[in-house]
């Protein structure tokens, strides 16, 4: 699996000359399978670049929403593979008892917030409510569960060739319990991470921050790195930067959370930030990072 | 790893742990999967000390019974009117700690749905004529 970063910022849009390294755009991850299948994981403003540079679709693109806060959505009326009259997009989505999930997307792709309805984009897009279950895209596996998080949300697991990356950007899965409180079977998502090679998980805040932060749906460093420990991942990459982090003090972030995970007796290579256009290869048991 | 919980009791699970009612949960088939601090006070036990138990384990430990001890049959609890009829339901009988005191209570019990199924119940109980909750 090819793994492309194209959103790595949470719950706003934050470009400026202080996060131009890590990027301002909101969760979006390409992930592309070893029969060349695409899959994007999160329609945030990243999407709207990864729209631009995508060559003629050779097939369906599979978009796997988490849930459907703004930061995860806001690009998808931007992708531009949906005002192509041939393309085929496939959106999954958590289900809910309010309301299909077209119908939940509609409310953004809508007016007076949209000047396209969704019935009006010109592609063939159809909606998947993804439950708690496994199924297959192009050669694949792909697993979602619900984590903790406000509103329905989901994690997903991909499995290809050998390789396994687990994606859960918004997640607090020590609400109200430490991790080191709780068996494995009492975490949210760490069956759904355990022996992944890549893990791209919420490290929105600071473990000052997160005090105050308590029930947002987040989570800090320390509890990051407690569940990447926890899911014996084969390298992690942190995710939803806040929007008030810049880009040196990401960069101090890392620093400390390398430092930490080297103190735990892991690798410090295991861990990275996720950036704008980070290019990543997922391999069994190995995670090469390559240049960007 | 054994199979992960729902995230639907893992949340009620960090709820009650953080309650000081007494409060314990149950999985579809009543099996006790956690009770917090405050049950564990009135039980005698602590969760820690006794972990999971099926639901004969603990119907035998702590009850219900009646007020002339008789136990009270499964199908009659408010816990089983949940979690068979997916409906709240409350009531109240005595139950025995594990250093013999018997306690009169009420009990309410939530079930517990999402991801579209059914998953357990949360019981609150407090021993009879005592107000819930700090005084």
């Amino acid at each position: 699996m090819k793994v492309k970063v194209w959103g790595s910022r949470g719950s706003i849009p934050a470009p400026g000359p202080e996060t131009m390294r890590y990027g301002g755009n909101t969760s979006c991850v390409a992930v592309t399978l070893s029969d060349g299948t695409l899959l994007v994981l999160d329609a945030g403003t990243g999407i709207r670049t990864l729209g631009l540079e995508l060559p003629p679709l050779q097939g369906p693109v599979n978009i796997l929403l988490t849930h459907l806060h703004l930061d995860h959505i806001q690009g998808l009326m931007f992708f531009a593979p949906c005002f192509h009259p041939e393309a085929e997009i496939i959106i999954w989505g958590p289900a809910a008892v309010e309301a299909p999930l077209l119908d939940r997307i509609a409310r953004y792709i809508s007016a007076p917030l949209s000047p396209v309805e969704v019935r009006e984009l010109p592609s063939h897009v159809s909606f998947r409510e993804a439950e708690a279950s496994e199924w297959r895209i192009g050669p694949a596996t792909v697993r979602s569960c619900s984590v903790s998080h406000r509103g329905p949300t989901l994690g997903y697991r991909i499995e290809d060739d050998g390789a396994a990356l687990c994606y859960i950007p918004d997640h607090e899965p020590a609400l109200g319990t430490p991790l080191d409180a709780l068996e494995d079977e009492w975490i949210s998502g760490l069956e759904l991470a355990a022996g992944a090679d890549l893990l791209i998980h919420d490290a929105q805040y600071t473990d000052d921050e997160y005090s105050a932060h308590l029930g947002w749906g987040h989570s800090s460093l320390s509890d990051a790195l407690a569940f990447a420990r926890r899911a014996a991942v084969g390298r992690l990459l942190l995710f939803h930067h806040d929007p008030l982090h810049g880009d040196e003090f990401l960069d101090g972030l890392g620093d400390e959370a390398r430092a930490r995970w080297a103190a735990a007796g892991g690798a410090a290579e295991q861990i990275g930030l996720a950036s704008e256009r980070l290019e990543l290869s997922v391999a069994g048991a190995r995670t090469s990072r390559r240049a960007s | 790893m054994s199979g992960a919980r729902p995230l639907q009791l893992i949340l009620a699970r960090n709820l009650l742990s953080s309650l000081s009612t007494p409060a314990f949960l149950v999985d579809a088939d009543g099996n006790l999967l956690f009770f917090n601090e405050a049950a564990g006070a009135l039980l005698g036990r602590r969760y820690e000390e006794t972990g999971q138990m099926t639901a004969p384990e603990w119907t035998a430990t702590f009850g219900p019974f009646d007020e002339d001890g008789r136990p009270i049959p499964y199908d009659e609890v408010p816990l089983t009117h949940a979690l068979r009829g997916n409906r709240p339901s409350h009531g109240g009988f005595m139950i025995r700690s594990a250093g013999g005191a018997e306690h009169a209570i009420e009990a309410s019990a939530l079930p517990l749905v999402g991801d579209q199924n059914f998953h357990g119940a949360i019981v609150i109980f407090w021993p009879a004529g005592e107000a819930v909750g700090p005084s």
